[in-house]
């Protein structure tokens, strides 16, 4: 698939960027060309990012099909899988991210705090 | 990729969660949110039957989608074998008798170059060379002409060759687009390619001119003892506005850059004419005097003809009106759309814009030119110039050095030019459809 290895970085704009510092969130999502449930995991993360994470995210996608020796590297098992990388502690969730509570928990936000 | 082993695919899927560990992949397979389990056996991912089938669906509607385009192309992995080839380039292939480096999925196209009859040898090598180059990452594309001297008619054709990036090894996409190609020309060869007198530089200058190549024989041959081939040079001017036309030229590989002076101000661009017209067509509406400063900045071949001759040739072939009031609508077109462009978009979409129509025109991804000559083709300053071909050389399109330009990224430019290039491209393709 066309994205893959393609790093999406979305920078916070001068509008949204405050005073504050607000870390970024790096994320890598193993995915399997257009596979339905790469498909579906792909739309449901983007979804999440843009209502929890306004621009303050940076999200890889990695298709399988063409680097499969990455995915097996990074101990990836099965797809689609997404592994938060940064900040630490780093999670994992499996499968096309349709329940988004656990997403949110891999990715150490909550409904109430974001 | 595995392929999934003859069985059903309830077994299948059973077989594959053999190599699933983990109680939440697991649980995310029995889901069904899996589409693919990775096998570290074979190195490999396995996909599962919903996502095979699904991927078997994008593929082929890729395939139908390469299949409707109306231009020739054919797709090549690393090596030069031929992945595939879309309809238009098979139809085009089977009509030129198969010559134009036609080569079909399955073969190579580097042994394709070296199996061409000898009269071919040379533009195969160029080809050959050029895909080499694009395929080891040290040019992004290039376009090659390619005269066909197998096939019975000798038409021509030109090959723009693109690297498709991928982190892996480069693959390329190969279009073929026929020269001088109508429905008569089909029928009867045309006047510059069935002369016998192979590689004369006149009549290739001629079969590169889309206008005199798109001439009934009998006109052609009416007119050949008018034409004296000439070697236009970078710099030179054919005429200053108000000089009296003594002479027509219709380029082949050179280009003509038509520029409006106005006092106190720096010339103007306002019209680029290469291989597809000619350069005094203002003779032919009834002027005897030059409007405009024709200025070569393309060095290359082109075909004189004196004035007198070429009006008395116009008054007898109709044929010659028709290509004239046909290429002059489409400069019509160019220069209003030019004016427009001139006055409300930023330099660097102008100059991407110009960028592409030269290489259009030169068919070639490659040309010298300086900031200076730029700053005159846009109507800016210098400095203009050089900030807007940084940020097109930044953002990767180009590269610059010495006034080399090369462009790196062709679809890019398109995205990064403003509308007028597609514009005034697709006037001219259709009023071309149209006659």
């Amino acid at each position: 698939m066309a994205t893959s290895g393609l790093v999406v970085a979305h920078k916070r704009s001068k509008q949204t960027a405050n005073a504050s510092v607000t870390t970024v969130v790096v994320m890598r999502l193993y995915v399997a060309g257009r596979a339905p449930n790469s498909v579906k995991a792909i739309a449901n993360l983007e979804a999440i990012c843009r209502e929890y994470l306004k621009d303050a995210y940076k999200l890889e996608i990695v298709d399988v099909c063409e680097h499969p020796r990455r995915a097996l590297d990074d101990g990836v098992l099965v797809t689609p899988s997404l592994a938060k990388l940064s900040p630490k502690p780093s999670a994992n969730v499996i499968g096309n991210l349709s329940d988004t509570s656990s997403v949110l928990a891999a990715l150490g936000l909550t409904p109430a705090l974001a | 990729m595995l392929d999934a082993p003859d069985k059903s695919q309830a077994a299948f899927t059973q077989w594959v969660r053999r190599l699933v560990t983990g109680a939440a992949e697991l649980k995310a397979f029995d889901a069904g949110e899996i589409d693919a389990v990775m096998d570290r056996d074979s190195g490999s991912a396995v996909l599962l039957p919903e996502a095979q089938s699904a991927l078997h669906d994008s593929n082929r509607i890729a395939l139908s989608a390469l299949d409707a385009l109306p231009g020739e192309v054919c797709v090549l992995d690393s090596n030069g074998v031929v992945i595939m080839t879309n309809k238009a380039w098979r139809v085009a292939g089977a009509a030129h008798e198969r010559s134009g480096l036609d080569v079909r999925a399955g073969e190579n196209i580097f042994e394709a170059c070296r199996d061409v009859p000898e009269s071919e040898r040379e533009c195969a090598a160029e080809v050959s060379e050029g895909l080499r180059q694009v395929l080891t990452r040290m040019r992004q594309s290039l376009n090659c002409r390619y005269v066909c001297n197998a096939a019975r008619t000798r038409p021509m054709c030109t090959f723009t060759i693109a690297g498709v990036a991928s982190e892996g090894p480069v693959a390329a996409i190969v279009t073929r687009e026929w020269n001088s190609e109508s429905p008569q020309a089909k029928k009867t060869p045309s006047p510059a390619t069935r002369r016998s007198s192979k590689n004369s530089p006149l009549l290739q200058t001629v079969a590169q001119n889309h206008l005199l190549a798109s001439l009934p024989a009998a006109d052609f041959a009416r007119m050949a003892s008018g034409f004296e081939p000439v070697e236009l040079t970078y710099g030179k001017v054919l005429y200053e506005p108000g000089d009296p036309m003594d002479a027509v030229y219709f380029p082949g590989n050179s280009l003509v850059s038509l520029l409006t002076l106005v006092e106190g101000h720096r010339a103007l661009e306002v019209g680029l004419v290469g291989r597809e017209g000619m350069i005094g067509a203002r003779l032919a509406l009834g002027a005897a005097t030059s409007s405009v400063r024709a200025l070569v900045q393309g060095t290359g071949t082109a075909v004189r003809m004196s004035s007198a001759r070429f009006l008395k040739e116009f008054r007898r072939s109709p044929a010659l009106q028709r290509a004239l009031f046909r290429f002059t609508d489409t400069l019509m077109i160019q220069i209003s759309q030019t004016a427009a462009c001139n006055r409300f978009h930023i330099v660097e979409a102008r100059l991407a814009r110009w960028l592409l129509m030269t290489a259009e025109r030169m068919a070639s991804s490659e040309f010298h030119l300086t900031h200076e000559f730029l700053a005159d083709m846009l109507g800016v300053r210098r400095e203009g110039v050089t900030v807007a071909a940084s940020a097109l050389q930044q953002r990767k399109l180009i590269s610059y050095r010495r006034g080399d330009i090369t462009i790196v990224d062709t679809p890019g430019l398109e995205a990064a030019s403003c509308s007028c290039y597609r514009y005034v491209q697709s006037q001219g393709a259709a009023r071309m459809s149209r006659s």
